[in-house]
């Protein structure tokens, strides 16, 4: 969007940036900023004082977020289409590559995550409850969940063209936004442009937080294993949740039918710089006319 | 030996012996590969036997079925079969792929007018000063 006011801050962990078309006032901020504290108070595996560490120390019932529903219920979906490769008690796996709340990035090996995760995870309007200690991780679809809540508030308070950029998780809302598609092995370059109006784009890659011997976020929760066929991927939904949900099963075989089972488009890279795309896809990807196959 | 790990079953019931490990299968492979008997010393009744195993993959869990055929202790046919289940899956998600390019072109950020880049999260500092560092270093 054109002439807009730009407000940026660091919060859980990356950097924000709102775009509106008038100032964003002094008590709107400091609503945004209490939101974000008591989402990542909630669901942060990185703080000692979240509800998940609580859960991951034993606590077996905490008082449900107000978000837990949507999250998980959009958990059971990506875990069924995925065969299990997305899983929220994927934390403990993700620790034992490295990536723990110390920021440690010591390799202890690969540990798949509890494949019933369904029967160990429950949860009411009242109570989040764990049948055994485990460390909840919903980095698949968490910061999206955010952005949506973000815009959400935002939009509610400034009014006009609303644009929230969570560091690649992207809520656009009464404008239309030309989005660049960074090439994953070269970050002054895109693959891509996608004109995003009124829905969210939400990108993940395996480049950026990567650590050690091939070591990277994006874990087959079955193995414990970093996915090494799909280098980036990019989904376009109408919620920033689902854009990065669907953004992160496409990692794996069943990430096409879930996006399109939750009206999703998107675009993938591959590790060997092949690039897939949905049926009808409105992203523009500069490739050569000569190698694409319908 | 791991060729231990096949159980003869009948050809028809593919029974889930899920246990053979894909090692397992090469080696017994590699047997038939040489016709060389098993090195063992129990014997086996000659006909077809057929184990099924399963391994992960960093996107699927995988299944091959390997069916040989002994003769007086020698292997005299291997055969190795994928799991179908994932090539009907493959066909499946095909439905929902509109098409795939083996050359992509990456364009310079500053050609390309974009307001703003989707990649990997930032993992820390401003968004605009690591653009202007991968500006700076691309017009080195």
């Amino acid at each position: 969007m054109d002439a807009a006011h730009v407000w940026e801050f660091e919060a859980i962990g990356t950097l924000w940036q709102v775009m509106t078309g008038r100032p964003v006032p002094g008590g709107v901020r400091r609503d945004v900023a209490e939101l974000i504290e008591l989402f990542d108070r909630a669901w942060s595996r990185f703080r000692g004082d979240s509800l998940v560490t609580a859960l991951a120390r034993g606590a077996g019932s905490v008082p449900a977020p107000p978000d837990a529903a949507a999250m998980l219920a959009l958990y059971v979906a990506a875990s069924e289409a995925t065969e299990g490769a997305v899983n929220p008690l994927v934390g403990n796996a993700l620790a034992e590559r490295g990536y723990d709340a110390g920021y440690g990035f010591a390799d202890a090996g690969a540990q798949p995550a509890p494949a019933d995760w369904p029967a160990r995870l429950t949860w009411t309007r009242a109570s989040l409850t764990l049948a055994a200690p485990a460390t909840i991780d919903v980095g698949a679809l968490g910061k999206g969940r955010l952005v949506d809540l973000v815009a959400g508030l935002i939009g509610d308070g400034v009014g006009g063209p609303v644009v929230v950029d969570g560091s690649g998780d992207i809520a656009v809302r009464g404008t239309t936004e030309r989005i660049g598609l960074e090439h994953p092995y070269d970050a002054a370059r895109i693959i891509g442009v996608w004109a995003v109006a009124d829905a969210a784009l939400c990108a993940s890659a395996v480049t950026r937080r990567a650590w050690g011997d091939g070591l990277h976020h994006v874990l087959d929760a079955r193995t414990g294993e970093p996915v090494r066929r799909i280098a980036a991927t990019w989904a376009v939904a109408p919620t920033a949740m689902v854009a990065d949900a669907v953004a992160t099963t496409l990692f794996f075989d069943g990430g096409p039918a879930f996006a399109h089972s939750q009206r999703a488009q998107w675009v993938r890279m591959f590790t060997d710089g092949r690039v897939e795309w949905s049926p009808g896809c409105t992203a523009e990807v500069f490739v050569r006319a000569d190698s694409v196959e319908a | 030996m791991t060729a231990m790990t096949v159980t003869p079953v009948p050809r028809s019931a593919r029974t889930a012996a899920a246990a053979a490990s894909v090692l397992g299968i090469a080696a017994l492979a590699a047997c038939g590969g040489t016709s060389a008997p098993p090195a063992t010393d129990r014997s086996y009744a000659d006909g077809t036997y057929t184990a099924e195993g399963t391994y992960a993959t960093p996107e699927t869990v995988e299944t091959v079925s390997v069916t040989v055929t002994l003769a007086d202790d020698v292997i005299t046919a291997v055969e190795v079969v994928g799991d179908p289940k994932r090539r009907e899956s493959e066909e499946h998600q095909a439905l929902f792929i509109g098409g795939i390019a083996d050359a992509v072109v990456g364009r310079d950020i500053d050609e390309a007018r974009v307001s703003r880049v989707a990649g990997s999260s930032l993992t820390s500092g401003g968004f605009n000063e690591a653009l202007e560092l991968i500006k700076a270093d691309a017009a080195e």
